[in-house]
């Protein structure tokens, strides 16, 4: 059924509960808007949307008004145009004289209606309005603002970060952050979102590291967010004077659909920062301590170790280089390792920030010319638990659903990760679920942001994953809410899980970790009568030394409820970095070739050998923490790094130092000076990378086997001046030959 | 979680809001800071800072601002000046408008007179807990000679349970909304009614706020068991099972003694799990409201019930269809449904309320025949004051236009004030002495819809700021942008307030046409 109706004498057809915006739209005819947008709920408040509906007492605005049969519409008659006109005028008495958004990207809708409708000073002219610049990212001004509540829905519907809303009431009324503080003083997460979603010059974006300009004297750059697995679809729009990012948009994408974080939208100024490396630099003096009194000082506690360290005191300790000297001394020093201590002495380091290409020449390079399965990078220390659980029990160590997919859940549990700061974007879909009544179950030790979105919040003890997990499967199977038909088809070895749980009664498990048996049956209920249910978890899960057994537990809990394979179910393990999905496909890790083809099986290692024309090692190589364990042991001489910084990434930073200062050795790219190393040059920053990503948005049907193709390709990134990208190939193109 | 009863209670406990509370309410509640600042900041009642021992407010509104308020304000508040303990406001019209001008000291109403000796004796001001409602006089509507005849017209239709009868016999009598708009009440009865099944409300509107409107106040304080035998008979015939009275917080007395009724009514098995042995329940509760005269639109009262910005709802759809908790309501004025019973007994919808004030000498609610001509209504108050001729007249309060003093024989029924282009509104009449400044009363009116502005709409809430500043520019220049600014604040505001905001200085334009040029430099 349909509703027929008229708009401007055109006959229109349109499904029921189409506004008459929306049907006018599908006619062609575009109705001026300030407050709508397509991707919000429609408020009606700006009225500048409004039309003459035939036998209405008043006008109507379209945004909100349903189309009904028979209607007669003018969308733009005298009248109407009038009042839009008058609309215009009042709005217009109100702004400053200059709108900061038409002074920064010049796409002001209010500005471009006051043009429209050649806008003369009739009315008088309104109060000051202070601006508020609290914010390091964003400014407001308050003068600017038109109050069509876009960024209250962009803030509170969209983002659910709850942070924006009116104050006061008529005249006065005006947005305000949290209880009327100063942006920056509120809990803003600073996501940018509303600056999105600003018609005015209310909320527009402060310039970090080039001068914003309208979007058409800027070159847009589409390419994916170079921070974490979420992968979100954006648009650097870099000015080539510069060549620097001038600011960021969000860009459509199943994935984030137009959303960004912070990090995505605002931490892009470090590409430019002063302390990159633009040029090798050459270890040359060694002292006993290390480069950095901050670095000294950590072992009494005065700064916490990490992050980084004073530039002028660590650059003495380096000299500039030619490409050519440093690489030849790199391959030399590495050679010669080799030459002295065998293969096994050499070890690598890639990283998750390299892209799938990056990887696989990376590993390569390890594997073939240094001769040694010694090579991995970060997924140690974050979800290589999970993917060896996975890849246990189902065969495939890669989340079996999207983040997205949460919408067709009816419970979700989230456990071990603190989604909200970690992975901002995929946890407004999972506020926006919970909204919308899908039950979030948050099991963590630690109150994280997302717990105050959940249904039950089970604050275990540290450590007792493997206890409450098993206590849900024993009340589910007590509840005979197992799904048998599921166990016999898909699973083996389910009589042996029914054993172990058997004796995780509630009241031993309430004792271990700390949480009431009520509680625990109620999430154990809700999620084996689920409908749907789906499963999230982040390092909470994985980095203990029981890891893979916390993520068996959460397997065997999806595969005895069937909750995999179908909308709204499956597994789903939130990864850390942008590239450590595909970077562990790409064969990035000491025990498997490129797809996960075990390193230690002769078929493999046969095809590798074929491949590429050399003999690999037939053991398996060293895990990153064994690695750093052998520089401190002296079993591991020499190393190269690729975009990995052990002394933040590494469980104990006084063990890495004593492993790296002795050998002299590493070679290492990265963005900005780390504590140490031999020899350094500048690595490519994300959004300098070409090459693809593969993120844990992945549209796949649960079990399909081998790897799905990377998601999103990037194209021309901004270009590099004088430093090689980092996979030509991996800085090693002179020396290091096969055979050497 | 209700936002507005979460404050009510915090209030309450710590005589304003502070930062920290609303902050362990919003980690209680979760209830986000922005919503809690959103509601706290838009309704008067609340307070973000700690009261003083003394708060005075004195009405800055038509009746008021024509009996001498704008004196009475600058004597108040130069004895309230430099006195640390005094807080001296000028308010919005508290519905005492008989009593003007108005004043409310610690919230009690008090004569303008009587505040420089509260000031003088702190000890002397009551307190709230004091006040009584007024005794009940007898009046036409109350069909009920004695206290045990009430409710049987509830009991009757409890017995027959005849209710589309009982619904055809109000639209037949013509009865219409008294709160202003005049919609005809049968046929809002009908359509909830029609409303496919599920939890359905009843809700009294009880925030009379207009300026000149006082009518409901003395029908709470005198007829209050009409109101709930009202809504209790609207309940039975649409299928409702719970009700609210939505009262303005300014209204203690009639607060009290509604809540005094409910009691008895609960007592009597009026009100409860079986209405009058009909077999069907009806709760009844009071909500007060934490001020603002835009709460009177009715979606605005729905927002407000559910705990947010009283800001009115884009319509359609219309409350009956989808209202409280998106579920049908029925929205009706005090007087309506105190009309109901004897509506229902006589068939015959032939009576008004109405509220007088202004320039006669005994302003006050005057229950006469719908039709009475304005004239014969100002010879029941007492005459003009001093003698004066009848200059102009609001007939149905601040949302209607004024007519001129000879338009006084016009009868005050729905049909001929709508041909005189004005309304009957809701019978909140103001008369105006000869020799009074018109265009100063109609510029009072539009600061009065700038100030209850909720703001939430563009033509409306930059439209009455404008039009205020125009109107005190004067001159033929500015006041020739009125026409123009009315059109687009008419045809394209939310609700009603903003799209008759402009209403009574145009009409004063219109019949009055000097002031046009008035103030005009050459």
């Amino acid at each position: 059924m349909s509703v027929r109706l008229s708009i401007d004498g055109r006959e229109v057809e349109v499904a029921p509960g189409t506004t008459i915006w929306d049907a006018a739209r599908q006619a062609g005819i575009e109705i001026p808007t300030l407050c709508h947008d397509p991707g919000l709920e429609p408020v009606g408040v700006c009225r500048m949307c409004v039309v003459e509906v035939e036998g209405a007492r008043v006008m109507a605005a379209s945004c909100v008004r349903m189309a009904d049969p028979g209607m007669l519409v003018h969308t733009a008659s005298e009248k109407v145009e009038r009042c839009r006109r008058v609309l215009t005028e009042l709005l217009m008495s109100e702004q400053p004289g200059v709108s900061p958004k038409e002074e920064t990207t010049g796409d002001d809708d209010l500005f471009a209606l006051a043009r429209r409708y050649d806008v003369k000073a009739r009315f008088p002219g309104g109060n000051p309005r202070p601006k508020d610049a609290s914010s390091p990212v964003i400014a407001v001004d308050h003068q600017a603002c038109i109050l069509c509540d876009r960024c209250i829905r962009a803030c509170d519907d969209v983002q659910h970060n709850d942070v924006i809303g009116r104050t006061g009431k008529g005249y006065t009324a005006r947005i305000s952050f949290d209880l009327d503080q100063g942006m920056g003083e509120s809990s803003c997460v600073s996501c940018g979102e509303c600056v999105a979603a600003c018609p005015t010059g209310a909320l527009t974006n402060r310039p970090l590291s080039a001068p914003i300009q309208a979007r058409e004297r800027l070159e847009a750059v589409d390419t994916v967010c170079p921070y974490c697995g979420v992968g979100c679809a954006l648009t650097y729009h870099v000015d080539r004077k510069s060549n620097r990012v001038a600011f960021v948009d969000g860009r459509e994408s199943p994935g984030n659909q137009g959303r960004l974080c912070v990090k995505g939208r605002y931490g892009f100024d470090f590409a430019s920062h002063p302390h990159r490396l633009t040029r090798p630099l050459i270890r040359v003096d060694y002292p006993k301590r290390a480069l950095s009194p901050e670095v000294q000082s950590s072992t009494r506690r005065k700064r916490k170790p990490g992050g980084i360290v004073d530039y002028d005191q660590v650059m003495p300790a380096f000299r500039e280089a030619s490409w050519d000297e440093a690489l030849d001394l790199v391959a030399r020093r590495l050679l010669e390792i080799r030459e002295r201590s065998g293969p096994g002495s050499l070890a690598g380091f890639g990283s998750a920030k390299c892209s799938n290409e990056e990887a696989y020449l990376f590993q390569k390079l390890i594997r073939a010319v240094f001769g040694t399965n010694n090579v991995d990078h970060c997924t140690r220390l974050c979800h290589a638990s999970s993917v060896a659980a996975l890849l246990q029990m189902i065969g495939s160590g890669a989340v079996t659903t999207t983040y997205g997919d949460i919408q067709n859940a009816d419970v979700a549990l989230i456990t071990g990760t603190n989604t909200t700061s970690n992975h901002p974007v995929a946890a407004t879909f999972f506020k926006e679920a919970a909204r919308k009544g899908t039950k979030l179950i948050v099991v963590d030790p630690r109150r994280s942001g997302i717990s105050n979105h959940a249904w039950r919040f089970c604050q275990i003890r540290s450590g007792t994953d493997v206890a409450f997990y098993n206590g849900m499967m024993n009340i589910i199977l007590a509840e005979g809410l197992a799904d048998e038909a599921y166990i016999a088809l898909h699973t083996t070895g389910f009589e042996e899980v029914q054993r172990t749980v058997a004796s995780y009664t509630p009241d031993r498990v309430s004792g271990i970790c700390g949480i009431s048996v009520e509680t625990l049956r109620e999430v154990s209920i809700a999620y084996g009568s689920a409908h749907a249910a789906l499963t999230f978890w982040g390092m909470g899960m994985s980095q203990h030394v029981h890891g893979t057994d916390n993520c068996r537990c959460i397997i065997s809990l999806a595969l005895m409820t069937g909750n995999i394979g179908r909308p709204g179910t499956g597994l789903h393990p939130l990864r850390g970095q942008n590239n450590v999905q595909g970077a562990s496909d790409a064969g990035l890790i000491p025990m498997s070739y490129p797809g996960y083809q075990p390193v230690t099986s002769d078929t493999a290692r046969t095809r590798f050998e074929a491949a590429w024309g050399a003999c690999l090692d037939e053991r398996s190589g060293l895990t990153s923490v064994e690695i750093l364990e052998g520089a401190r042991d002296g079993i591991i001489k020499g190393m190269y790094m690729l975009g990995e910084n052990p002394f933040l990434s590494e469980p104990n930073v006084n063990e890495v130092r004593k492993g790296t200062h002795e050998p002299g050795i590493p070679g290492g790219a990265g963005h900005l000076s780390h504590r140490d190393g031999g020899v350094r040059r500048r690595g490519t920053a994300g959004h300098h990378r070409p090459g693809k990503n593969r993120h844990v948005h992945q549209h796949r049907p649960a079990r399909s086997g081998g790897s799905p193709g990377a998601r999103a390709s990037r194209r021309s990134p901004p270009r590099l001046e004088d430093h090689l990208r980092d996979w030509n190939p991996h800085g090693l193109p002179h020396g290091v030959r096969l055979g050497q | 979680m209700n936002a507005i009863q979460e404050l009510y209670a915090l209030q309450e406990a710590r005589g304003h809001l502070r930062d920290e509370d609303l902050r362990a309410l919003s980690e209680r509640s979760r209830i986000p800071l922005y919503e809690l600042q959103a509601v706290a900041s838009f309704y008067p009642h609340f307070r973000r800072t700690p009261p003083p021992p003394i708060r005075v407010g004195v009405c800055r509104d038509l009746s008021c601002h024509q009996r001498g308020g704008p004196r009475a304000a600058d004597r108040i508040a130069s004895l309230c000046a430099g006195r640390e303990d005094v807080e001296f406001q000028e308010i919005s019209c508290p519905g005492l408008c008989d009593r003007a001008p108005a004043c409310l000291v610690n919230d009690v109403p008090a004569a303008s007179e009587q505040v420089e000796g509260y000031l003088a004796d702190p000890d002397s001001i009551p307190g709230l807990a004091g006040i009584a409602p007024a005794t009940p006089r007898r009046w036409e509507s109350d069909p009920y000679q004695t206290n045990d005849d009430r409710y049987g017209e509830l009991r009757l239709l409890a017995e027959s349970r005849e209710y589309d009868a009982a619904i055809a016999r109000l639209a037949g009598s013509g009865l219409r909304g008294m709160g202003g708009a005049g919609f005809p009440t049968g046929r809002k009865w009908e359509l909830v009614r029609k409303e496919p099944g599920g939890s359905k409300y009843v809700v009294c509107n009880a925030d009379e706020s207009e300026p000149g409107a006082f009518k409901d106040r003395v029908i709470l304080e005198e007829l209050p068991h009409l109101v709930i035998e009202g809504m209790a008979l609207a309940a039975l015939c649409v299928g409702a099972e719970r009700g609210w009275a939505y009262i303005r917080h300014e209204y203690e007395a009639p607060r009290v003694a509604l809540q005094r009724a409910i009691d008895d009514a609960y007592q009597r098995g009026v009100l409860g799990e079986n209405v009058c042995g009909s077999g069907r329940r009806f709760d009844l509760q009071i909500f007060v409201s934490p001020g603002g005269y835009i709460l009177g639109e009715e979606t605005a009262l729905l927002e407000a019930l559910e705990g947010r910005r009283g800001e009115p709802r884009n319509k359609p759809p219309f409350p009956g269809v989808v209202g409280l908790h998106g579920r049908p309501t029925l929205i009706n004025n005090v007087e309506t449904l105190a009309s109901v019973p004897r509506v229902l007994r006589t068939g015959s919808a032939d009576l008004k309320f109405f509220s007088v004030s202004g320039d006669v000498n005994q302003p006050g609610v005057v229950e006469a025949p719908l039709g009475i001509p304005l004239r014969e209504l100002v010879k029941r108050c007492g005459g003009m004051r001093g003698g004066v001729e009848i200059g102009a007249f609001l007939p149905g309060g601040a949302s209607s236009g004024f007519l001129p003093g000879d338009r006084a024989d016009v009868a005050m029924d729905w049909e001929s004030l709508r041909q005189a282009d004005t309304a009957l509104g809701a019978g909140a009449v103001v008369v105006i002495g000869a020799g009074a400044d018109l265009l100063d009363l109609g510029r009072n009116l539009t600061a009065f819809f700038r100030n209850e502005s909720c703001g939430k709409c563009v033509p409306c809430r930059i439209g009455t700021e404008k039009a205020v500043i125009l109107i005190d520019e004067g001159g033929e220049k500015s006041l020739a942008l009125l026409p123009e600014l009315d059109e687009a604040m008419r045809e394209t505001s939310i609700c009603g307030l903003g799209q008759i905001a402009l209403t009574p200085v145009l009409s004063i334009l219109k019949h009055f046409p000097s002031y046009r040029t008035k103030g005009t430099t050459s």
